[in-house]
């Protein structure tokens, strides 16, 4: 199953539990617009490359669309379309004022330097800056996307729209970014993973911790859990992976990582395979790397008894099943990974509003997101008895459903 | 009585007497009268007895039922076919919305005619019924989709008493 199907998976699912009739969840499945756009640069040493660009905008009923921007080979229409949809679900579970969309252009950026990613940064935006915008689509990073590009997307829109900070987020601190965009992710994945651990009579201190993927997220969120008393007992990237049942020292394992660029080697710990760290001893298994990484497979043998989804999909629908029936609870990505979408969203208004805020700020907003949403979700969930993940859909549903049957068809 | 050959050639043209030879026409609006009707006056009002097959010979006329137009009709459009079939009071209004000149055919006249079996009167009511069976598909498919919208609405409203049942 894509990552498309399984979003669709996981929507037709709540909304046959709802009961929202056919015709209305065809609504709601169906994208507002899917753009295909041709980007043709000319590489540096002469030669001409066309690479296919999409922008597919899923739903706006709540709000402008905001989704990410990926550089990828295996960017394609399917797989877009249903990360837009995810992205509609996610703000809504959030509840900011968004809607859904999601990009990106069929391209290994390893091959381009940076002066062909910029000249194809720009000709992309050349290509859709009719349908972004501040008030209509804001894209951000994604995979091989960063601040550099969000400037570059800036810079050229404003070319054709005037002074345009909020047309993207993620944009560098120097370039009216935001404090606390960076570990965002890892920092909403703290604070769910304290409401969680409270509901199930624990605190972070003291819980032990899985964290697969160490990158942006991966890294921020093994980091905050530690300094919030967490034991951080095994972590992996794509070389490898470090265990240390007592906990990593997690301070030193950074230093690592910025010597050597990965936690392989890390001498405060045993090696181990990357995977790993999936079904490592631990109580709370946060994979925060790639898309299916647990399978039904794996599933059976995760020791863990709380997921948090760092990661987009990182279960596969089989593996969810797996997971309901063991009785382990899985925070979604739609509400566990939406700490980044919320500073996202925090950097927008700061935009618009001309304003910086402090990162005090930014986390303490970001505090009462994470936490407003978890509530909702666990009390659709006690009350319905229903798992984390169609419960945060079905608050989706209901709040996407409610600003379309206030809107009118 | 009688009315000019040139205009009998005209109203030969108007669908409803489409059928009719020049003779037949001739005949069948034999007892037709000329009628001026000034701007702004009524023609005949909903509820009135018909007594009358009119056809508009110059001018503008609005229909109206219930308060609500209907229709604007100019030259040659027939109005009143209906009289010469079931006899029923007037259903909708009729004024004119300038000066009007009408040809008048009383309804009681064609009615004896068929009576009579007389075949351009027979012509003139099966054209008709011709007319009224396009006219009632036109109206079948206006309900259809008055009928439709109401279920859009409906679908509509049955999601949001379903999102209402969830509470938010």
């Amino acid at each position: 199953m894509t990552s498309a199907e399984a979003a669709n998976h996981y929507f037709k699912k709540a909304a046959r539990i709802m009961d929202v009739g056919e015709r209305i969840e065809t609504l709601l499945a169906t994208p507002l617009r899917e753009l295909k756009v041709q980007v043709s640069i000319e590489l540096d040493n002469g030669e001409i490359r066309t690479f296919a660009g999409y922008r597919i905008q899923h739903d706006n009923a709540r709000g402008p669309m905001k989704g990410g921007l990926r550089y990828h080979p295996e960017v394609d229409a399917d797989e877009t379309l249903g990360l837009a949809s995810l992205m509609t679900w996610k703000t809504a579970v959030v509840n900011l004022p968004y809607g859904g969309a999601k990009g990106g252009i069929q391209v290994d950026p390893s091959k381009l330097s940076v002066k062909e990613l910029e000249r194809l940064t720009r000709k992309f935006v050349d290509q859709i800056h009719d349908v972004i915008g501040p008030t209509r689509d804001i894209p951000a990073p994604d995979m091989n996307t960063n601040p550099q590009v969000m400037a570059w997307i800036m810079d050229q829109y404003s070319k054709y729209h005037g002074h345009s900070p909020a047309v993207v987020t993620g944009k560098p601190l120097e370039l009216y970014g935001s404090r606390g965009r960076e570990a965002a992710t890892g920092r909403g994945l703290l604070f769910v993973a304290r409401e969680i651990l409270r509901d199930v009579g624990l605190a972070v201190k003291g819980t032990r911790f899985a964290v697969q993927g160490f990158g942006n997220v991966g890294s921020h969120a093994a980091r905050l859990l530690h300094e919030d008393g967490g034991l951080v007992v095994a972590v992996s990237d794509v070389h490898g992976g470090i265990q240390n049942a007592k906990g990593l020292d997690v301070p030193a394992l950074f230093e690592h990582v910025r010597r050597t660029g990965s936690v392989k080697g890390f001498g405060g710990g045993t090696a181990c395979r990357s995977e790993d760290v999936l079904v490592a001893d631990c109580d709370v298994l946060v994979p925060a790397a790639l898309g299916n990484v647990i399978t039904r497979q794996v599933a059976a043998d995760v020791r863990a008894r709380i997921i948090l989804e760092g990661a987009n999909a990182p279960c596969t629908p089989e593996a969810d099943d797996v997971f309901e029936k063991k009785g382990v609870l899985v925070v979604p990505d739609i509400l566990a990974n939406a700490g980044g979408v919320t500073v996202s969203y925090f950097e927008w208004v700061q935009n618009l509003q001309h304003v910086t805020w402090e990162e005090e700020r930014v986390n303490a907003e970001l505090e009462r997101v994470m936490k407003e949403a978890y509530e909702k979700v666990g009390q659709i969930s006690r009350s319905r008895k229903l798992p984390l993940r169609t419960s945060a859909y079905v608050l989706a549903i209901g709040r996407v459903g409610k600003a379309t049957v206030l809107r009118g068809i | 009585m009688g009315i000019e050959t040139q205009l009998v050639k005209k109203l030969v043209q108007i669908p409803i007497f489409g059928a009719l030879t020049l003779g037949e026409a001739a005949d069948f609006f034999d007892a037709a009268s000329e009628v001026t009707v000034d701007k702004g006056k009524t023609l005949f009002r909903e509820g009135d007895s018909s007594d009358s097959l009119l056809v508009i010979l110059e001018g503008e006329v609005q229909v109206t039922r219930k308060g609500v137009e209907l229709a604007k009709l100019g030259r040659h459009a027939v109005l009143g076919e209906m009289s010469i079939v079931d006899g029923a009071p007037r259903s909708a209004t009729a004024s004119a919305l300038s000066d009007v000149k009408l040809l008048k055919v009383p309804s009681a006249r064609v009615q004896q005619q068929l009576k009579a079996n007389n075949l351009s009167a027979l012509k003139v009511v099966a054209h008709l019924a011709g007319v009224m069976s396009k006219r009632l598909s036109l109206i079948n498919d206006k309900l259809a989709e008055a009928l439709g919208q109401d279920k859009k609405r409906e679908e509509l409203a049955d999601f949001s008493r379903t999102l209402h049942r969830w509470e938010f």
